[in-house]
């Protein structure tokens, strides 16, 4: 992959593959588990850390080459979740989230004064240091890198969904009382999970380290636990591979548009919104959706495109409402307003705008409800389907 | 024209372009999101302000020089990313301010790309990251800084106030507790005996996280201080002057960052009898209101804050530019860097030089005070900032770093 693709897209291949295992780490234990962690940064940053402590520390050398450095960070990951799990899998449920943030909170506090361990405000520096006759001075290397450890820890992960504790992690969520009945121990059972969860989040911190050759403490911030939780719910937890898919999509949506526009951390929350109303079982659900159906793949695709082309329109009439009032409101348009003149056009998409034509904000507004329309339409045909198949 | 003369003609042409070829790129790798995003943007106008002046005088090598903007998303991560992506998208410098973190990470970034492609070196130009270590431990050849740090912002501070005599016997110091905050407390407790002062106690409290400062304002009346020494900035600033007023107490505060525009709008009253040691005042000189007014003609501000020394540093940039001759077909950095050390021009505020050990930029402070009688009012307030001391560039250095050990390139 890596020849057709441009080094900044390489770069961006990296952080969707790190996301998409953190993503799967934490689904471990809030989708399968039923313990939904507000604080999962904390072992992705441990792990960053331990593994810029190894490559300090080796050099790369020895024993212990560059390739297998992150197996620090599943040290680390296993060693803080193993501790914060032992307290916070006590409680469940609100508790259980409560404990978690807080105790990553607690990291993110502390992280700033221990400057020995977390580096101060300029953070940890390292350096990929050439092992096994590659140097990993290229974006391509580090990206097989971080695909090999994705690919296995993926393979693991889904490998212990088929164990007994695997099975075992799903009954946690449903009903932990009957588990107990059963003759488990509860508490040993989610730390467990708890561990290996953290372990995997750990490890894609250290594949993040590798990869930024660089920490500070900014890691522990709230914003990353929030950001996983997101993307894993936007992807669908019920499925495996759904996390991975929603982190991956989000990653690169963030990549695409954060240079595009100021206002991508609006769109990301519009499209958090919009998911969790309409697609409650996230973007994977659409694949669950196409599997179980019995209409057929042509009449799918029909109702699918629909659906697609109504949020498309739908969403362009958004963007353009969102872009067209951010330039209005900006301080160098503002400038530009000379008082008792017309408001001067805007330029946007190649065009230039009047903000004080009726026109400019019709075509959103017709955008907006030929959008909804088309959604409301294909809907309301998808549900008289659906009933005359029942009758 | 014959066939050996066309081919010739295309020939030139083709050498033409390739000595045009390839326009010198610049990458604003910012906080353009977020909660930070305000002094990013701030950053993104005084850089552009200054660009357009270089373009506008004919750019480098008779193109204009192009700049990209990359949102950094306020995070090392996303920072990192960008600063890949702008190198692999072709630009030779990079320029970020908001955040020492950030700043942390793309000089290291900077560092690692140099010393794995010579010959395809990239610049860093460091406007905002005042940490002490990135002029220390953490310097080389390829990062230059255009702010100021904890030291000269308070070695500054200190004789002005205590000239005004502001400053008392009894200084409590104030500060965040993160390496800034840190070294603005040691900044503090060096200058005690030249201010003159007794540091009667010292606090390092959590970064924007207080939403109540009473309590340590009762502990600074308790502890009979005569003035605040603070590095604190934005809202743990803004609360702790709040709170002081609340308490009824009448101590000066000697602040760094007291100019973020909105600041005194908020404070109100209360910002009264601050000082503040800044890199420029509009009403120093006719020169700074000549600079401030065409400057404010541009984006519709006076520039306050990070801006002035972004745009000194963008102008010592604009001489450097102009002493590096293409070579191939774009510009040798290292030369820039080179020609970036000898860069010195003359700024509203008087002298401004790069010094070439450790890369701190030697430019002239200013301590103002807030007043009614300032000729220049703030956020549509009654108040502006009055110039109480200027200090030359020599005045206002802080000594390089023994731990810089910057490896030079022959």
């Amino acid at each position: 992959m890596p020849g057709f693709l441009s080094a900044t897209l390489l770069n961006a291949a990296i952080q969707m593959l790190i996301a998409a295992l953190f993503a799967s780490a934490f689904n471990v234990l809030a989708g399968q588990g039923g313990m939904l962690s507000f604080g999962h940064c904390a072992y992705y940053g441990i792990g960053a850390f331990a593994t810029l402590h190894a490559m300090n520390a080796f050099s790369g050398q020895g024993l212990l080459p560059t390739p297998l450095l992150p197996v620090f960070g599943a040290i680390g990951g296993a060693v803080t979740g193993l501790a914060a799990g032992w307290f916070s899998t006590k409680r469940s449920g609100v508790y259980f989230s409560m404990i978690t943030l807080a105790l990553a909170e607690l990291l993110h506090a502390l992280a700033p004064h221990l400057k020995s361990v977390f580096g101060g405000e300029a953070g940890v520096p390292s350096m990929r240091m050439p092992a096994w006759g590659f140097t990993f001075g290229s974006a391509a290397e580090v990206y097989y890198l971080t695909l090999a450890w994705v690919v296995v820890s993926l393979a693991l992960l889904y490998f212990f969904t088929r164990t007994p504790l695997g099975r075992l992690t799903l009954g946690l969520r449903e009903n932990a009382h009957r588990l107990k009945f059963l003759g488990y121990n509860v508490h040993m059972a989610r730390v467990m999970v708890f561990v290996i969860s953290a372990t995997f989040a750990g490890i894609a911190g250290g594949l993040l380290a590798m990869s930024n050759e660089a920490a500070n403490y900014s890691l522990f911030e709230v914003r990353l636990s929030s950001e996983v939780v997101l993307n894993s719910y936007i992807g669908g937890v019920g499925v495996f591979f759904g996390p991975a898919l929603g982190a991956a999509v989000m990653t690169f949506f963030g990549y695409a548009v954060s240079d595009l526009t100021r206002s991508w951390l609006l769109y990301q929350g519009i499209i958090f919104v919009a998911v969790m109303m309409f697609m409650p079982s996230g973007l994977s659900g659409i694949v669950a959706w196409w599997q179980g159906s019995k209409q057929s793949a042509a009449t799918l695709l029909r109702y699918m495109l629909g659906w697609t082309a109504g949020t498309l329109v739908s969403a362009a009439g958004v963007v353009f409402t969102v872009e067209l009032l951010q330039r209005l409101m900006a301080d160098d348009y503002q400038f530009s307003l000379v008082a008792g003149r017309a408001w001067p056009a805007i330029q946007l998409f190649g065009r230039a705008w009047l903000p004080g034509a009726i026109t400019t904000w019709l075509l959103p507004v017709a955008l907006l409800a030929i959008g909804i329309a088309l959604l409301k339409f294909t809907s309301a045909r998808w549900q008289a389907l659906n009933d005359t198949e029942a009758a | 024209m014959n066939k050996k003369q066309i081919s010739l003609s295309v020939c030139a042409l083709f050498a033409a372009g390739a000595v045009q070829a390839a326009p010198l790129k610049v990458a604003l790798v910012e906080t353009l999101s977020g909660p930070q995003a305000s002094t990013g943007l701030l950053y993104r106008t005084a850089i552009k302000y200054e660009l357009d002046r270089i373009n506008a005088a004919g750019g480098w090598n008779g193109a204009p020089i192009a700049v990209a903007e990359y949102d950094n998303q306020g995070g090392t991560a996303g920072a990192s990313d960008k600063v890949k992506a702008a190198i692999a998208e072709g630009a030779q410098i990079i320029i970020q301010g908001s955040s020492s973190a950030v700043a942390g990470q793309i000089t290291e970034d900077v560092r690692k790309h140099n010393l794995r492609n010579p010959g395809k070196e990239v610049l860093y130009l460091n406007m905002g990251g005042e940490a002490l270590e990135l002029t220390g431990e953490k310097c080389h050849f390829y990062h230059f800084r255009f702010t100021t740090n904890a030291i000269m912002r308070i070695k500054t501070l200190v004789p002005a106030m205590k000239e005004a005599k502001a400053l008392g016997t009894k200084v409590y110091a104030m500060n965040q507790n993160y390496s800034w905050g840190m070294d603005v407390d040691k900044a503090i407790k060096d200058n005690a005996a030249a201010g003159g002062y007794a540091v009667v106690e010292s606090t390092l409290h959590d970064v924007n996280k207080i939403q109540d400062f009473a309590p340590y304002v009762a502990k600074i009346k308790a502890s009979g201080a005569d003035s605040v020494l603070t590095g604190n900035w934005s809202n743990d600033l803004l609360l702790l002057m709040k709170a002081t007023r609340a308490a009824g107490l009448t101590a000066d505060f000697g602040t760094v960052f007291l100019d973020q525009p909105g600041n005194i709008g908020n404070a109100g009253e209360t910002a009264l009898g601050h000082y503040v040691s800044h890199t420029y005042n509009v009403e120093a000189n006719k020169e700074s209101e000549k600079f401030g007014n065409d400057y404010k003609a541009k984006t519709g501000h006076y520039p306050a804050y990070v801006e002035p020394q972004t745009i000194f540093g963008m102008q010592m940039l604009a001489v450097a530019l102009k002493g590096t001759k293409p070579a191939g077909d774009g510009i040798n950095v290292t030369e820039l860097a080179k020609n970036l050390e000898k860069a010195k021009i003359t700024g509203p505020m008087g002298d401004v030089t790069m010094r070439a050990a450790d890369h701190q930029v030697q430019l002239p402070m200013v301590v103002s005070k807030v007043d009614k009688g300032a000729k220049f009012k703030v956020d549509g307030t009654d108040m502006g900032f009055k110039v109480v001391k200027t200090f030359s560039a020599a005045d206002a250095a802080n000594p390089v770093q023994a731990s810089c050990n910057m490896q030079r390139p022959s």
